[in-house]
């Protein structure tokens, strides 16, 4: 930027000053970043390969069989699936609830909170920081439907032509348009803010369906529920495109018209309006950036509801020592916060129930689909149950009113966790039992990892944050914070480790007496992983610091 | 700039009052009008009814306890909030912040502790002052550095900074650009006593020579430094001389019931 002038600089020059400025002063580039988090990506795949060697073992040594587990299903032959077109149809309804759900919290215009505070006071066209960001973010649900619905199309029965997906997609980026068009209006004109609260319930509700669905079918009444009707719901209607229909394209003209009407009133939107949306992306962002299920759904939801609840714990105790009522109390504490946040236990519910869904839908039912998905559930969960480790991590100061080490504390943090995951451990699995998906030695050996997974999930609370006084890392986005990915992977990878022996045991077909075992062995490591309290280097000490000792003086 | 007179009770003595202006002097220009305003969010109000006017050449202070809805009577003057009920007008005009007149009029500082983390403590300023078209940006720039004490931290950036330097930055950001109303959320937080008088000193001074100035201030020296009328925000609003608003904000505890 032009130190000698007179001349005002428009929108468009002082975005691209700032984003230069930026960059210009970062060091190295993307093989940063991916080199930043080699060791867990390394460590993942050695974990991959033994685990394959280790089920290949155990399928073997079981009797199972010599067919690749990979390829075999955990139902019993004789279960009535649910059909892939309500499947599909479910599974569009809940990412559209989803989108929609983003686009209303995060809204299409978006800016981050520094352009707010710093871009927005400026005298110049407002359109030059908007219309970049609106513009690039149809990239998402552009590339959402197409993600979403090549795959759901071609797993549809009659195997639709290409030309049919083709026009599949080209409906489903309609919808995704519509959707992201309905959202920005909303913004502009600060209206429909209703559809939040539809889009966030819809996003819950509607993956229940189908275990639901199922469970009924298989539950011997000889009715079966056929719930193909959502297919025809607005969110379903690429699927019918593909199956021969072409009224539904209806919707793509539609997409085109709000789009317009919002491109041509973008410069309607308020000051208030952009900086709600900044905060609420940086609230996503920060909540993504930690894994945490339960915080991305506060951020979208719009945040945390206060002084609505009558949940009252007590916490002032009179039997025990010093220390044991200070515990009571601080475990207390804990369960009052996630007692007032209902929403947050449904979630975790709903989390159980979703491996059971994706094994009851025909073609699905593969062992090592429901293992991975049973791992990100598990995962979501644990990080949901963590809130108000998270919250300690952020405001230490309230730990410090009790008078407890800070090791008792962080090992108070992890029991209601635990508690939850065995819990989750137990509801998640006796769906998959009803399901024939899961034998009862694989629920007691799934309940036997859920106090591992509340370590994971201290671990993921008490996570290092990126460092922003060390020099950034260029990327097409900006510059990225040292250590941002390697924050990212903190936590998930504990879960992964406290999980393999169920996942190990699910995906082989059988549960061998020494997984048990194991399976707490890897439990208590991960207790002991999760609560650990890392010492606070003091200065003078460290490798460098103990070299700088051992120099001899200068000679002068 | 640090060796300016101490900032003790006798700068109170200074205070201003409106009838140090001339009876006979031509009337000054109405900059914001307040109008039955209350400020609130929703349809809640947090506080009674407001209305005021303030010339160029007025610094209107708000002053009252914690949570009386000082900021939020701020915020809503200039348009960063919906206004329960009532209007507000900026040179003549309803407050619209997307109208590019009123952003070229009107600087804002309030606790918004948000920079962009990659770029310097100079580069953040550039940005403001190349967007109004402030001339000289160089300059421009190393004088409000200087007053505000940051010269040797241009090169550092945000997150580096002190959160009193990270509001030295805030308050500079205001000056290196031109205004013809300034609009402050308690600029005395986290400065140093110096600072503090330097800054009442300036925007005395800025006042004097014509700007208006709207302050949210819990500082009874500064006031009595700065401002020329105040208003106490609280159920019922009252409109007071800045000594009478000094002695109310030391001496008037709501939170002792």
């Amino acid at each position: 930027m032009s130190a000698r002038t007179q001349e005002r600089f428009s929108a468009r020059e002082i975005r691209q000053y700032t984003f230069r400025a930026g960059l210009s002063r970062s060091e190295g580039g993307l093989m940063e970043l991916i080199s930043e988090g080699y060791t867990y990506v390394l460590g993942a795949v050695v974990l991959l390969v033994m685990s394959g060697a280790v089920v290949v073992g155990l399928r073997n040594s079981l009797g199972i069989g010599n067919g690749s587990g990979f390829v075999s299903s955990v139902l019993s032959p004789d279960f009535h699936a649910v059909s892939l077109l309500q499947a599909s149809a479910t599974v569009l309804l809940t990412l559209a609830g989803a989108l929609l759900s983003v686009e209303m919290s995060v809204g299409p215009i978006t800016m981050s909170v520094p352009q707010t505070a710093w871009w927005l006071g400026l005298p110049v066209r407002r359109r030059g920081f908007i219309q970049p960001g609106f513009l690039l973010s149809m990239v998402w649900p552009t590339a959402a439907a197409i993600a979403v619905v090549v795959p759901l199309t071609l797993g549809l029965p009659g195997a639709p032509q290409p030309g049919r997906i083709a026009l599949a997609v080209l409906c489903g980026i309609g919808v995704g348009l519509l959707l992201y068009g309905v959202a920005a209006w909303a913004q502009i004109t600060n209206s429909l803010r209703f559809l939040k609260g539809v889009a966030g319930v819809l996003t819950l509700v509607a993956p229940l369906t189908l275990v639901v669905t199922a469970l009924y079918d298989n539950a011997g009444a000889g009715h079966s529920l056929s719930m193909d009707w959502l297919a025809y719901l607005p969110t379903g209607w690429p699927l019918l495109v593909a199956q021969g229909s072409l009224w539904p394209l209806v919707v793509l003209p539609a997409a085109l018209a709000l789009l317009l009407r919002a491109y041509a009133s973008l410069e309607r939107i308020t000051t208030g309006r952009l900086r709600a949306a900044a905060a609420a992306g940086a609230y996503v962002q920060g909540s993504l950036l930690s894994m945490d299920a339960s915080e991305l759904s506060r951020s979208l939801g719009g945040g945390n509801l206060v002084g609505r609840s009558r949940v009252r714990l007590p916490v002032v105790f009179r039997r025990g020592t010093a220390t044991a009522r200070s515990i009571k109390t601080l475990i207390s504490t804990h369960a009052t916060m996630l007692l007032r946040q209902p929403a947050q236990l449904a979630r975790v519910l709903v989390l159980a129930a979703i491996p059971a869904s994706v094994a009851s839908v025909a073609h699905l039912g593969n062992a090592i689909l429901i293992a991975f998905v049973l791992y990100l559930c598990g995962h979501l969960a644990a990080t949901t149950l963590g809130g108000t480790a998270r919250f300690a991590a952020g405001n230490p100061a309230v730990d410090r009113l009790m008078p407890l080490p800070e090791r008792t504390v962080r090992r108070t943090h992890w029991v209601l966790p635990a508690g939850g995951m065995t819990l989750w451990a137990l509801v998640c699995f006796l769906l998959l039992h009803a399901l024939g998906a899961a034998s009862w030695p694989l629920v007691i050996l799934a309940v036997c990892a859920g106090p591992g997974l509340g370590g994971a999930t201290i671990r993921a609370a008490f996570r290092p944050s990126p460092d922003w006084t060390m020099p950034a890392v260029a990327s097409p986005l900006g510059p990225v914070p040292t250590g941002a990915v390697r924050s990212f992977l903190v936590g998930p990878d504990l879960s992964l480790i406290t999980l393999l022996p169920v996942l190990i045991c699910l995906v082989a077909g059988g549960v061998p007496l020494i997984a048990f075992p194991i399976q707490l062995l890897l439990s208590t490591l991960a207790y002991a992983w999760g609560t650990r309290v890392r010492r606070r280097k003091k200065q003078g000490e460290g490798f460098l610091a103990s070299l700088a000792q051992q120099q001899p003086p200068a000679k002068r | 700039m640090l060796g300016r007179r101490a900032y003790t009770a006798a700068t109170m003595t200074k205070s201003r009052t409106p009838s140090t202006k001339s009876p006979t002097a031509p009337a000054r220009p109405s900059v914001v009008r307040a109008d039955k305003l209350q400020a609130g969010y929703g349809d809640k109000a947090v506080c009674g009814v407001v209305s005021f006017t303030v010339r160029a050449g007025d610094a209107l202070a708000l002053v009252g306890p914690n949570g009386a809805g000082k900021s939020t009577v701020a915020k809503t003057v200039v348009g960063q909030l919906e206004p329960v009920h009532g209007s507000t007008e900026v040179n003549g005009a309803p407050v619209d912040d997307r109208d590019i007149e009123f952003r070229r009029d009107v600087a804002v500082v309030f606790d918004d502790d948000a920079f962009f983390p990659a770029l310097t403590v100079a580069e953040h300023l550039a940005i403001v002052a190349a967007g109004h078209g402030s001339g000289e940006v160089e300059e421009v720039i190393d004088r409000e550095l200087a007053f505000f004490g940051l010269g040797a931290l241009r090169d550092a950036r945000p997150y580096s900074l002190s959160s009193g330097q990270r509001r030295r930055l805030l308050l500079a950001a205001a000056f290196v650009r031109p205004r013809t109303l300034l609009v402050l959320d308690e600029p005395e937080q986290r400065l140093d006593t110096a600072m503090r008088t330097a800054l009442a000193e300036r925007l005395r001074a800025e006042v004097d020579a014509g700007l208006a100035l709207l302050v949210v201030t819990h500082d009874p020296a500064f006031l009595q430094t700065v401002a020329t009328r105040a208003l106490f925000i609280a159920d019922e609003v009252r409109t007071m001389t800045p000594a009478q608003a000094a002695v109310a904000i030391s001496t008037e505890n709501p939170h002792a019931n």
